[in-house]
C-alpha cells in the first residue's frame, strides 16, 4: 500500500514521504524544497530504510539517518534527521 | 582571485542551467575562472529544486499549452517561476574555498550583494534565513547553492515584475506553505522590483552589476569553446532528458 505524508518542518522547508509498505518499507521518496549538501545523500537515506519494518521506531529510522549523514559528512539546510523521520513515521501510520 | 563577469544574456532553460554545471566543471579542472553571470530565461520556464517532485509542484499540462519549459535544477530548493520579462536571474560560481564554510553565511554573503543592489535602486531588503530576500517582509528574492567537488555555486532570482496569473497557474503552490506562514492567499507573500521602484530593467541590471562587482577584481568575459560545447552537451543530453526531469 502507497501512502504519503507531508509536513513544513520545523527547521523551515517541506519534506514530503511517499512509502510503499506492507509488513516492511519496499519504496521510499523523500521530496521537498531543502537542501542537503552533497546531494546524493538522499539516495543512501531511502536505500537504508527498504526493508525496515513497518512499526519501526522514531528512534531507529533517527539513528539510520544520522549515520548515513555523519558517515557522508553530509550537511542538511531546513531539514534535519529527525523532521525526516517523524514524517515518514506519519507516512507509515 | 579575478571574476569573469559574463553580461546579462538570455537562454532557454537548459542552456542556463548547463552553463552553470559547464563553469563548475571548468573551474574544478582548471579551464574556466571564477565567474558571475547575469541571464534571462527565453521562453519562460519553471525550475524546480534538485530534490522535488515534479508532478508535485509544476502544473506540466498549463506548462505545456503556455509553452512554458519545465527543468530540473541541479540545485536544492523549491519551484521557481522565470518570467522572460519578470525577472533577472544570477549565478556565483568559484571555489568554495573563496566563501564561508558555514553554508547559511555563503548565503548571507552572495545574497548581500543582491541587497545592494536593491539598495543602488533605493530599495530596502533584508535577508531571511536560509536563502530568501524580503522587502517589507515579502520575498522579494530566492537563491540555490549547491557544492560539488570543491566549487560552489549559488544561482538565484530577483523578481523584477509579477505575472501572478501565470505564476500560480504554472505551479502547484503549496498549502501547507501557506497555512503555516497564517496568510490567505499566496499573492501576499511575493513582491517585485516594479512595485517599490518605477526603474527599468536595464536600471535593475546596472545595479545588481555594480553590487556583485564592488570591491572585486573582475574583468568581462566570454564564454570559451569548451564551455559552450559542454554546456550544449549537458542541455541535450542530461537537462532536457524526461530521466533527470522525472528523477523524482
Amino acid at each position: 500500500m502507497i501512502t504519503h505524508s507531508s509536513r513544513k518542518v520545523k527547521e523551515g522547508k517541506i519534506v514530503k514521504v511517499e512509502v510503499d509498505c506492507e509488513d516492511v518499507i519496499k519504496k521510499l521518496r523523500i521530496t521537498g524544497d531543502f537542501f542537503l549538501h552533497p546531494e546524493d545523500v538522499l539516495d543512501d537515506i531511502e536505500k537504508t530504510m527498504v526493508g525496515l519494518k513497518k512499526d519501526v521506531s522514531f528512534e531507529t529510522l533517527v539513528i539510520k539517518i544520522n549515520d548515513i549523514v555523519k558517515n557522508n559528512d553530509a550537511r542538511m539546510i531546513g531539514i534535519s534527521p529527525e523532521s525526516i523521520a517523524e514524517v515518514l513515521r506519519e507516512a507509515l501510520k | 582571485m579575478r571574476w569573469r563577469v559574463i553580461g546579462l544574456e538570455t537562454h532557454d532553460a537548459y542552456i542556463n542551467m548547463a552553463l552553470d554545471e559547464a563553469i563548475s566543471e571548468g573551474i574544478r579542472t582548471g579551464s574556466s575562472p571564477p565567474t558571475i553571470r547575469f541571464y534571462n530565461w527565453e521562453p519562460g520556464a519553471v525550475s524546480i529544486g534538485y530534490f522535488q517532485g515534479i508532478r508535485d509542484e509544476v502544473n506540466l499540462e498549463v506548462c505545456r499549452e503556455l509553452g512554458v519549459d519545465c527543468i530540473r535544477r541541479w540545485t536544492g530548493g523549491g519551484a521557481v517561476y522565470h518570467d522572460s520579462g519578470g525577472e533577472l536571474t544570477y549565478s556565483v560560481i568559484a571555489p568554495a574555498g573563496v566563501f564561508p564554510k558555514n553554508i547559511i553565511e555563503s548565503y548571507r554573503l552572495i545574497c548581500g550583494w543582491i541587497i545592494r543592489g536593491l539598495e543602488i535602486l533605493g530599495i530596502e531588503a533584508e535577508f531571511r534565513p536560509v536563502n530568501d530576500i524580503l522587502v517589507k517582509d515579502k520575498k522579494i528574492s530566492g537563491s540555490a547553492q549547491t557544492r560539488r567537488g570543491g566549487i560552489l555555486l549559488q544561482h538565484g532570482t530577483l523578481l523584477y515584475g509579477l505575472d501572478l496569473k501565470t505564476m500560480f497557474s504554472v505551479l502547484n503552490v503549496s498549502r501547507q506553505k501557506i497555512t503555516d506562514k497564517m496568510i490567505k492567499s499566496a499573492e501576499e507573500r511575493v513582491t517585485c522590483v516594479l512595485m517599490h521602484r518605477e526603474a527599468g530593467r536595464e536600471e535593475v541590471y546596472e545595479a545588481l552589476l555594480k553590487a556583485f562587482t564592488e570591491d572585486k577584481d573582475y574583468g568581462f568575459g566570454a564564454w570559451n569553446r569548451d564551455e559552450l560545447v559542454r554546456a550544449r552537451e549537458l542541455a541535450e543530453k542530461k537537462y532536457k532528458s524526461e530521466e533527470w526531469t522525472f528523477l523524482r
